[in-house]
């Protein structure tokens, strides 16, 4: 039997937990996310929180910043995995609050939620490493297709919209991101690709991003779909910001940025948004963790290039 | 000297503008098979060979081409003393904004640069003229203009660069491997280091903790050759802070375990899992074996990395691969479409094709792209 508290118990200290209870807890989780909308409603108060990157111990941080799960609500906008040491980690403990406390935590994707990206940036290597097969690696797949792509937080109006990335030229309003068919890989092109790959920049409309997928988008297009949709403020994650977070256009679209000195060497500290009911925010700053030089994983045998 | 009166081999048909052409898995086989890419490999391997044994500043033959390019290098460090970065402008960002002018001004100058090549000639009609390749791979070799990033396919760019010139014939692997390394490819390094750290730029494609650096392969792949007749070093002796302040000036391996150390918080263990596993091999000489082996497993084989090589008539394009398809991205300094501030120029026809806006180029490009996998 499954058994959820050991298994954050144990994620908590980094450890690994078998395989078998990888399978359950990405199938338990898969069944929950499959019921939920392309755009989740997500009541205040709720702490959000942008990329992650596998970065454990700083995660730790975060839901001491925070407040504990299920004792603050969190939203998360994705990009769990990759880069990290500790993404699979990261991303299980992350499915295991949500199978165990399915109303306290809701998981938006991001562009590295994706089989593709993922064989490009760690995440692949590490499940392999850890595993020695890609079978974990295919189960948290499995489950990335079927991570919501945004969030509505507060059901009245000014509320706060969430997505990993931000807008696509395809979306006027939020209404027509539910009639997505989200249940696949991240495609390349179009408005699901959009959403979790544009970034917001000082343009005038659209411009094309240099990451080769999404877009830029400028004050203009924010301010539109900010009154189009009656919402106050769009949050998402997916930029590296040296503050944590940084608003822009007249605070009218916020960028948070979760994981401090990034790749252990960007300087960087990190924030989440706690958004309260009367949809105030407020920032809380976090910095990286010393990472214990003894607490260090067991060792693998060399890669086979070097056999 | 003895490469004075040695004639450029031209290639047959003249010279092209290189351009893009491994574009799917398919095309990928195709190069992996290739005579280009056996090319490279053989190149990298005599580079690596004629290292073998040897300290950064061994005693090695220096010909007149070899100090040419490393004189063009020390312009390149000019240029960057010309591009400060200026403090607290735009402090949200991780890579600094000046390092585009910085390639900028490469890009404008570098046709001039390599008129310090004196066997390449004075500038010709431009399918006469080895420049309008060589070119391309020299400014590549930077880094990316907007995304402010570098990687290993960066690094290969500069390697290619070299390639180029050995097939010209202007540096010949008989007297100059080992120069080419010891003196250009660690005067490149060097470059490189300062480009780094002054503009802040971000590790392309990098596989974050999991892959061998967040910048470079090919230091760890000569420098294993250069330690691999060591006595005493052993592959563990990175993890020792003495031996590293001892050997890093001697030894490229050395030098970017030091980088790394510096750059990087907490242990190489935590953040190098990969170099960490590494220094358990026994000797130095399986890792430099591995090293190849590595670079082509990581590096030349992997789409998401070869899917940007160029391909010319000196480094020509596989049989039968994908036809050019020209993109925004190929040239990017030519089109100068400043990002961020500012809006998009859209870049007319100077790709022959005529396009009505930045979104519409896009969305074309999209329909006629092989959909390249992208930059995070
Ligand atoms: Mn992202």
């Amino acid at each position: 039997m499954l058994d959820l508290d050991i298994c954050i118990e144990l994620l908590k200290e980094c450890k690994c937990i078998p395989e078998a209870d990888v399978q359950e807890i990405c199938f338990k989780a898969q069944e929950l996310l499959m019921e939920e909308g392309n755009v989740q409603l997500v009541d205040t108060p709720v702490v959000i929180c942008g990329d992650i990157h596998g970065q454990l111990h700083d995660l730790l941080t975060l839901f001491r910043a925070g407040g504990d799960c299920p004792d603050s609500k969190y939203l998360f906008l994705g990009d769990f995995v990759d880069r990290g040491f500790y993404s699979l980690e990261s991303f299980l403990l992350l499915l295991c609050y949500k199978v165990r406390y399915p109303d306290r935590i809701a998981l938006v994707r991001g562009n590295h939620e994706s089989r593709q990206i993922t064989q490009v940036y760690g995440f692949y290597d590490e499940c392999l490493r850890k595993y020695g097969s890609a079978n974990v690696w295919r189960y948290c797949c499995e489950v990335f297709d079927y991570l919501s792509l945004g969030a509505l937080v507060g059901n009245s109006s000014g509320g706060v919209f969430c997505v990993h990335g931000g807008l696509s030229p395809d979306i006027e309003s939020i209404k027509q991101i539910k009639l997505i068919d989200r249940k696949k890989e991240v495609p390349h092109e179009g408005a699901m690709c959009d959403l979790l790959w544009s970034d917001p920049d000082d343009v005038p409309g659209w411009a094309i991003s240099p990451r080769g997928a999404g877009f830029l988008f400028g004050k203009m297009e924010v301010d539109k779909f900010l009154h189009e949709n009656n919402i106050s403020l769009i949050a998402r994650a997916h930029q590296l910001v040296m503050e944590g977070y940084k608003e822009w256009f007249d605070g009218g679209l916020v960028t948070v940025w979760s994981a401090p000195n990034y790749c252990y060497r960007c300087g960087n500290v990190a924030a989440v948004l706690k958004i309260d009911d009367n949809l105030n925010r407020e920032y809380k700053i976090f910095e990286a963790t010393i990472q214990d030089a003894n607490a260090i994983p067991s060792k693998k045998p060399v890669t086979d290039y070097f056999l | 000297m003895i490469s004075q009166s040695i004639a450029i081999t031209k290639p047959a048909g003249g010279y092209i503008k290189p351009v893009r052409r491994v574009l799917s898995p398919d095309d990928l086989n195709k190069w992996i098979g290739s005579l280009s890419y056996t090319q490279v490999v053989d190149f990298v391997e005599q580079l690596s060979l004629a290292v073998k044994g040897k300290e950064n500043d061994a005693p090695c033959n220096v010909s007149e081409s070899v100090n040419q390019i490393l004189h063009i290098l020390d312009k390149v460090g000019d240029i960057i003393e010309l591009h400060p970065v200026i403090q607290d402008k735009e402090t949200s960002r991780f890579g600094k904004i000046e390092f585009r002018d910085f390639y900028d001004e490469i890009t404008l100058k570098s046709n001039d640069l390599l008129l310090g090549i004196s066997d390449l000639g004075p500038l010709i009609d431009s399918t006469q003229d080895p420049r309008i390749e060589l070119c391309v791979y020299f400014n590549e070799s930077w880094g990316n203009r907007t995304r402010i990033d570098y990687g290993s396919g960066h690094e290969l760019n500069f390697i290619c660069f070299l390639l180029c010139l050995k097939n010209l014939n202007i540096l010949n692997l008989d007297w100059d491997a080992t120069a080419i390394v010891l003196k250009i490819f660690i005067k490149y390094l060097s470059v490189m280091r300062i480009l780094q750290k002054k503009y802040w730029l971000e590790p392309a494609g990098s596989h974050g903790v999991w892959g061998l650096d967040d910048y470079h392969f090919l230091p760890f792949l000569f420098g294993a050759s250069q330690l691999s007749l060591h006595k005493h070093l052993k592959p563990k002796s990175i993890h020792d802070k003495d031996y590293i302040e001892m050997f890093e000036n001697k030894y490229m391996y050395f030098h970017c375990i030091a980088f790394i150390n510096d750059v990087k918080t907490a242990s190489l263990r935590w953040h190098s899992p990969m170099l960490d596993d590494i220094s358990g091999v026994k000797t130095w000489k399986k890792v430099a074996e591995g090293m190849v082996k590595m670079y082509k497993g990581e590096v030349l084989n992997r789409l998401p990395i070869i899917q940007h090589f160029f391909f010319g008539n000196i480094i020509k394009a596989p049989e039968g691969v994908s036809k050019n398809r020209v993109t925004k991205y190929d040239y990017e300094s030519d089109h100068k479409n400043r990002l961020p501030g500012g809006h998009i120029h859209t870049w007319g026809d100077c790709c022959g094709i005529k396009i009505p806006s930045a979104i519409a180029a896009s969305e074309m490009l999209k329909k006629k792209e092989g959909h390249r996998i992208p930059f995070d």
